[in-house]
Formats: C-alpha cells, structure tokens, sequence
C-alpha cells in the first residue's frame, strides 16, 4: 500500500492543509497544472475534494457512468477551483466559493464576486482531461484554449478517412504524405489536439469554427490558417505543443499579447506543475516531463 | 453505474438517473444542428428503433458492453465520449443510416436524443 495513504488518512479526518500559494501569471506567463488521476488513489482525499463542490457540481461529477469517469470529472472541478484558488486574488480565496458562470458562446469563466474596490483580475483558464491526465492553463489576461490527449490513441475510423470528412485538404495531404502509420496516427493526434486547443481559445463554440474551416501548419513553427483569408495566416494567435510524461500530447493556444521586433512573436513563456492539491506540488518545466515538441515556448 | 461500497471512491449515493445541471466543462454550443442536403433514398425508421440504432453505434465507439443502459436522455460525455468519440460516433450514425451531417451538427450533438431527432430529420426530408 502506498505509505502516503495511511497519513492521509490521518490528516484528512479534520480539514485539508492549507493549498500552496502562487503569484499570479505575468502577462507574458503561461501556467500549465496538472494532475495524474492514477497517482491519486486516497478515497478520503477523494471524498473531501468532492466537498469542496457545490451541490450542482457534484451532481454533474456523479452524472457520469462509472468510477474512472466520475474521477476524472472530480479531479477536472477539483484542479480548477483548487488552481484559481492558489492566486489568493482577493486574499483569502477558497476553493468553494469559486463561481462560475459561462459567457454567450458557452465559455467557463470565473464569476468574481463585485464588491467595492474589488477589480477582479483578467485571469483566463481553460481545462482538459482524459481519464489518464487532467490540465488547466492560466493567464492574466490572454484567452487560452488546451487540449491534452493520450499518445496511443487510435481512431475507430481509418485516419484519412476521418480526415477527408473534417480536416482540411491541407492537413489531409500532410497526414497522407506520412508513410509510417504509427507516425500518422500521432500527427493525427497533434493535429486534432491543436485544432481543439485553437476552437476552444476562441470560446465560441464549436459550431462557429468547424475543423474544416481552419488549417493548422505546423512546418516551421505552428500557425492557424482560415480558409476565408487564406493568404493571411491568422498573427492573433500563437500554439505551443507539448509531449507530457511521455505519454501524453498537450495542446495550448493563446491570443498573442505582444510581439517582438518587426512583429515577431515572442515565445510562450511556461510555468507546469505537476500537482495533487492538498498534497503536493512539483514544478516539472524544465525537466523531461515536458518536452516542447511544436512552437516557440521557454519553460520557467 | 458506482457501486456505493465502502470500496468505491465515491461515498456518496449515486443517482440512478442523473440529470446534469452543469454541463459538461468542453461543451459550448448550445445551438440546434442544422440540416443538411438529403440524399435520394427512401427508407423512413421508426423513432424507438432510432434510438436504438443510435446507442448500439454509441456503445459500439466507446467500447461498453452491451447490456449498458443508454436511453434517449443518455448524455455523450456522461457515457465517457470526448469530442473526438462524438465526431467518431457521427460518422458512425452517417454510415448506419445512410446521411450526411453538417461538420459543425456534429460537434454540438450532446445526447442521443439529440442524433436520434436529427437522424429522424434528415431521414423525414428523404421520405418526403
């Protein structure tokens, strides 16, 4: 048995130790945390993340069928209350009194309590998850869209079959040119990682920009082009593509703030933690638990 | 569905019928899909019989067994689909039945009464 589990079992019959504080992001920062659910197997830690939501939550976590599911469900409101709660905006955040509301498109947002003097932070996040990792990205101030998925993950439908129905003809001729078919089944997988992270950025929904309406190149760099300005690659936005723990693909996309000399954009800057709030945190950029595998990105 | 044993994760009774008041944290669009051109071929299905083709092509992309309880009310990501299953499961709809969905429809499909009532739809065009 895991030797953690006995003291958590100890320490989590009173309250959970107090959440590691962090600075908010810089405007030119992106912060990546993430959990592994297999790494988390206390069932009191469990039972109490479930506390820390609000009865509407934890009837959308128990909604889903099976335990594996409603653990990742869990683990998703939990990283993302616990996460915002960490940047202490407004002193003495709980991760319960987070609310949430969405914006006309659908988007989560923070819902910021309006008090006098209070300025609520831009703070923006986005959340993924499959059942073997769950993400969340943070910014102040740039809209961010991630997307993580397995590396091994097979389509039941042939690839460029699947392709010709919703990519472009652009990344369907790239995915053909692969001969490999274990290689084309990653670049297919980078591909719809990074489409998704890019529709989710805009936050308008899925409907307003179809898979087959945008193309994503990823020669030289990684850029987004539209098919209604075809000659205009689209500057707003910038992508970074991450191999994580080797195991996983995790796609982020975000509005550029800034740019370089002679319109250069500057590269992300990322912050990743691996985390199991309340119990621990580790600070993994840098190291090869993230590896940069597209884009311009520095890791802190 | 959990067991509420004292080997479950979860303490909490789990509800028989769940009704989701959150949605699921990557659905956004909340739009009806639109239609999409019908192709020449009549044949007109039943609606219990398209629920039922339906949740046969669900389980079969995401792997449940077959005596796995999805109704109409059934919710895609609540059965485990993520948004690549859902595009994969409207490819598998477009196959049993013969029709064309519109690329961003697919997307925005959350339960099987969703597909169910598009399908019958797109298939009502045919017949008429």
């Amino acid at each position: 048995m895991n030797p953690h589990y006995c003291c958590l079992s100890r320490n989590f019959s009173a309250a959970l130790p107090p959440l590691l504080p962090v600075q908010l992001p810089s405007r030119m920062e992106t912060h990546l945390w993430y959990v592994v659910p297999d790494e988390v197997k206390s069932a009191p830690l469990l039972s109490k993340y479930m506390e820390l939501l609000p009865q509407y939550e934890r009837d959308h976590v128990l909604g889903f069928r099976g335990d594996q599911l409603q653990k990742s469900a869990l683990l998703a409101r939990t990283l993302v209350r616990t996460t915002i709660a960490r940047y202490q905006v407004d002193d003495h955040l709980d991760p319960r009194s987070l609310r949430f509301k969405r914006n006309i498109h659908g988007k989560p947002e923070v819902e910021w309590e309006t008090k006098d003097g209070f300025c609520p932070p831009p703070l923006q996040f986005n959340i993924s998850h499959t059942s073997s990792l769950v993400a969340c990205g943070v910014t102040m101030n740039s809209l961010i869209g991630i997307d993580v998925e397995e590396k091994r993950r097979r389509t039941k439908n042939n690839i460029l079959a699947f392709a010709k129905r919703y990519f472009t003809a652009h990344e369907v001729e790239h995915l053909n040119a692969i001969p490999d078919s274990e290689l084309q089944q990653q670049e297919f997988i980078k591909l719809w990682t990074l489409k998704e992270a890019y529709v989710k950025a805009l936050g308008k929904g899925f409907s307003s920009s179809p898979f087959n309406t945008f193309t994503i190149r990823a020669s030289s760099g990684i850029a987004v082009e539209t098919l209604d300005s075809p000659q205009n690659l689209t500057n707003n936005w910038q992508f970074a593509l991450l191999e994580l723990m080797g195991s996983h693909y995790v796609a982020i996309c975000l509005e550029r703030q800034e740019t370089g000399g002679a319109g250069k954009a500057l590269p992300i800057k990322l912050t990743a933690r691996k985390t199991i709030p309340f119990v621990e945190d580790e600070l993994v950029s840098g190291t090869n638990a993230v590896v940069t595998i597209g884009g311009s990105v520095t890791q802190f | 569905m959990a067991a509420a044993s004292a080997s479950s994760f979860i303490p909490l009774k789990p509800r028989p019928t769940p009704r989701v008041k959150l949605g699921a944290p990557q659905s956004f669009s909340f739009r009806r899909p639109a239609l999409a051109p019908a192709r020449l071929r009549i044949s007109c299905v039943a609606k219990p019989e398209t629920v039922e083709k339906v949740a046969k092509v669900v389980k079969k992309q995401l792997a449940l067994p077959a005596e796995t309880l999805v109704t109409g009310d059934s919710k895609f990501a609540a059965l485990g689909a993520d948004s690549l299953d859902t595009v994969e499961i409207v490819m598998g709809l477009e196959e049993e039945f013969d029709i064309s969905v519109e690329e961003d429809s697919a997307q925005s499909i959350a339960t099987v009464q969703d597909a169910a009532d598009l399908i019958e739809e797109l298939v009502r065009k045919k017949c008429a």
